[in-house]
């Protein structure tokens, strides 16, 4: 049995196996661990009624799962802090986080200034886009974090029924996993391709590691982490749970394009930095599509920079708001 | 009930919206849980497992299904000398194939099923845990009940086999659901909800096909002359026929309610509707079926019933425009056991029916206060 084939049989889970909140709670409350839990947000005001409801009246106020609910927003101009606070949550802006550290735009932004701002040792992470949210998207990520010490890091993925009875069928994530992010991990880092959906939006992750990685704002994100994560604490310290079905907006080709470039950008990058491929020329930000109008072809260009924030363990303010010495040189 | 405590009732109900400002989201949250759940007519069972596991959470007792396939559970009263039946329908008019997706806005949450009847389930799934932490406790016992088969070919088949087969001394039924708050319908008409489909023969298939026979059989319902003074009406609700434009149907479906406040009034009509399906066959050699879907017999409360009148102060108390009552369907299936009833409604909505249904959010508190007035006022003795 190959590493892989023994990780995804240990650290591979589907949330019905986490369905006894009651022995969820008493193991968190027996280890002393706190959770919290970030939706970042950009405009969402349509999705995220529904999620701060369902997810503080299900796992805060029924089951105490949850230690604190907070919006942390790119700036929207519809109504989706109001509606969030409305429902209970605690709202941010992100440029009002750390404000000495300026404001970049993106949704990695938001999740590395969360660590800043939230309290808990676990930080679960949650896209405010799912139309059929359910409790399960928070404690199927936080289960094995509470159950398994040695598990830092979980990961979703959907759309794998639980009794599947039809023998084989793929299962994968989307389409710029299988045509871009699981060839670079089989070219590269092969025992990441057992993670089924490596750019799944919803994860939840221990502090103590969190605060040790650096965040690319953009769309490179997820697959910075896996990377670093994996180089520091190896394959043994991710999970994986299947949360059955995730409904969500579908993204234009166009779309995923830029999605693949700042992946492919983050990815070149984190290869040249760990000495995997030396000698890798300057990446430029700009991406190429074209379009037909009025009976030519035209370029479209999109500048993405790809900019990275440092490990939040060594900026200063987290530092002093976490009672750390402050860091040598 | 004595004035006394009809009064200090009322005066408590007052308190209540206020009270129960802390439940508005677990009440949001089973309204969305249970409306995400496809439950169409006849395949209710995941919408009934999941408000059973809520049961169970609340700490219902003797949470199970009965062999109708109801969910129920029951909160024990101080001396369970009687039993209150706190009642919603858990089955949609909606195929389960159609996305179930619920959206919460501001002020009101949408999608299909949302009034008929998740709300009215979610009402009685959420109260349980609201009576216990406001230490609210009664008498009698209180049996909750998701039924099932209840709408179209249901015929409240699910309340009914209950009703029929439990051993317990229900002393009233409360039916919520979700729209519109205000209803209180108490009467229930002799109606008869049918369908009448012309069929042509494939083998041998009349020139003009089914529809026009159909046709015939709608002028001639309509040309009947409906007796004003049993308020009888003939409703027609739906048609369906036909699979192109350009070949005669093989069949043609008319679904109609026929209505009134008689019972003889109706089933006479009925006969004559009968009558002119097998004329029309007759006439034009087309096979017309006529088939019910549902009956339900005149009856209800007088309006002086004191359940009747407890339950308008209390919805006057909360400043609720109690409406006019209307056919309650569940009243006659009540009334069919003698047992008092009552149908409520939890918040305003429109839409019903379409994928826009909604419900408004800010009324449900005083929903949920109305619901909790009632309860204490049948167990207060207005239905002994």
């Amino acid at each position: 049995m190959t590493d892989i084939d023994r990780w995804l049989e240990t650290n591979t889970y589907h949330h019905g196996q986490f369905w006894d909140l009651k022995r969820l709670i008493e193991t968190k409350e027996s280890k002393g661990l706190t959770v919290s839990l970030c939706i970042p947000t950009l405009n969402e005001e349509k999705t995220i009624g529904k999620e701060i409801v369902i997810l503080k009246s299900e796992l805060v106020d029924r089951y105490p799962l949850l230690d604190e609910i907070a919006v942390i927003d790119s700036g929207s101009t519809d109504r989706t802090l109001e509606v969030a606070r409305s429902f209970g949550a605690d709202t941010y802006l992100s440029a009002e986080i750390l404000p000495e550290w300026g404001t970049r735009r993106g949704k990695g932004e938001n999740l590395w200034k969360a660590i800043y701002q939230l309290r808990g040792d676990i930080i679960v992470y949650v896209d405010a886009d799912i139309k059929n949210i359910h409790p399960r998207f928070v404690y199927g990520l936080v289960a094995p974090l509470v159950y398994r010490p040695e598990v830092h890091y979980v990961k979703a993925f959907y759309d794998r029924p639980l009794a599947d009875t039809t023998g084989i069928r793929p299962s994968g994530g989307g389409r710029v996993t299988e045509i871009l992010v699981r060839p670079l991990f089989s070219l590269f880092f092969p025992e990441l391709t057992a993670l089924i959906q490596p750019l799944s939006g919803e994860y939840a992750v221990r502090r103590e590691v969190l605060e040790r990685i650096p965040f690319p704002i953009g769309y490179g994100v997820e697959t910075s982490h896996l990377i670093d994560v994996y180089f520091e604490w190896g394959l043994e310290a991710f999970a994986q749970t299947d949360l059955d079905r995730r409904v969500h907006r579908h993204q234009p080709t166009r779309d995923l394009g830029k999605m693949a470039f700042g992946i492919l950008h983050t990815f070149l990058t984190r290869l040249r930095a760990r000495g995997i491929l030396p000698g890798l020329p300057e990446l430029t930000p700009i991406l190429r599509q074209f379009q037909f109008h009025d009976g030519k072809y035209e370029q479209v260009i999109h500048e993405l920079h790809e900019e990275e924030r440092p490990p939040m363990v060594e900026v200063p303010q987290y530092r002093e708001k976490r009672g750390l010495p402050p860091q040598e040189g | 009930m004595n004035e006394t405590a009809a009064e200090e009732l009322q005066a408590a109900v007052r308190e209540l919206p206020q009270r129960l400002e802390g439940y508005r989201e677990m009440l949001l949250a089973n309204l969305v849980m249970i409306g995400e759940i496809p439950a169409p007519t006849f395949k209710e069972q995941a919408r009934i497992e999941f408000v059973k596991q809520r049961f169970v959470e609340c700490g219902l007792e003797q949470v199970s299904s009965d062999t109708a396939g109801n969910g129920l559970g029951i909160l024990r009263g101080r001396t369970g000398r009687h039993a209150i039946l706190l009642h919603a329908h858990a089955d949609t008019p909606f195929p389960e194939t159609l996305p179930h997706t619920l959206n919460v806005e501001p002020e009101r949450v949408v999608g299909p099923g949302v009034a008929d009847n998740a709300l009215g389930l979610a009402a009685i799934v959420t109260l349980p845990t609201i009576l216990d932490n406001l230490g609210i406790s009664l008498d009698n016992d209180l049996v909750f009940m998701a039924s099932v088969r209840s709408l179209g070919r249901g015929n409240l088949e699910g309340l009914r086999a209950f009703l029929v087969t439990t051993q317990l001394p229900l002393l009233a039924g409360l039916s919520i659901e979700g729209v519109p708050l205000g209803r209180m319908d108490y009467v229930s008409q002799a109606t008869v909800g049918a369908e009448i489909t012309c069929r042509v023969d494939p083998e041998h298939p009349v020139e003009a096909g089914a529809i026009p026979a159909l046709n015939q059989v709608i002028t001639q319902l309509r040309a009947m002359e409906l007796p004003a003074e049993s308020q009888t009406r003939l409703v027609l609700g739906s048609i369906a026929g036909g699979t192109s434009y350009k070949s005669p149907a093989l069949s043609a479906t008319l679904r109609f309610q026929l209505r009134g406040d008689a019972d003889p009034v109706v089933d006479g009509i009925t006969e004559q509707i009968v009558a002119i399906c097998d004329a029309v066959a007759r006439s034009t050699g087309v096979r017309v079926e006529f088939d019910v879907i549902a009956r339900t017999r005149a009856g209800g409360l007088p309006d002086d019933h004191p359940l009747v009148v407890r339950t308008r102060h209390i919805l006057e108390g909360l400043g609720i425009d109690p409406l006019p009552p209307t056919h309650s369907s569940a009243a006659s299936v009540f009334l069919e056991q003698h047992i008092p009833s009552i149908t409520l409604g939890v918040s305003y909505g429109a839409h019903r029916g379409e994928p826009s249904e909604y419900v408004e959010i800010a009324p449900m508190l005083k929903g949920l206060a109305q619901l909790i007035g009632v309860l204490q006022a049948i167990d207060g003795g207005c239905c002994d």
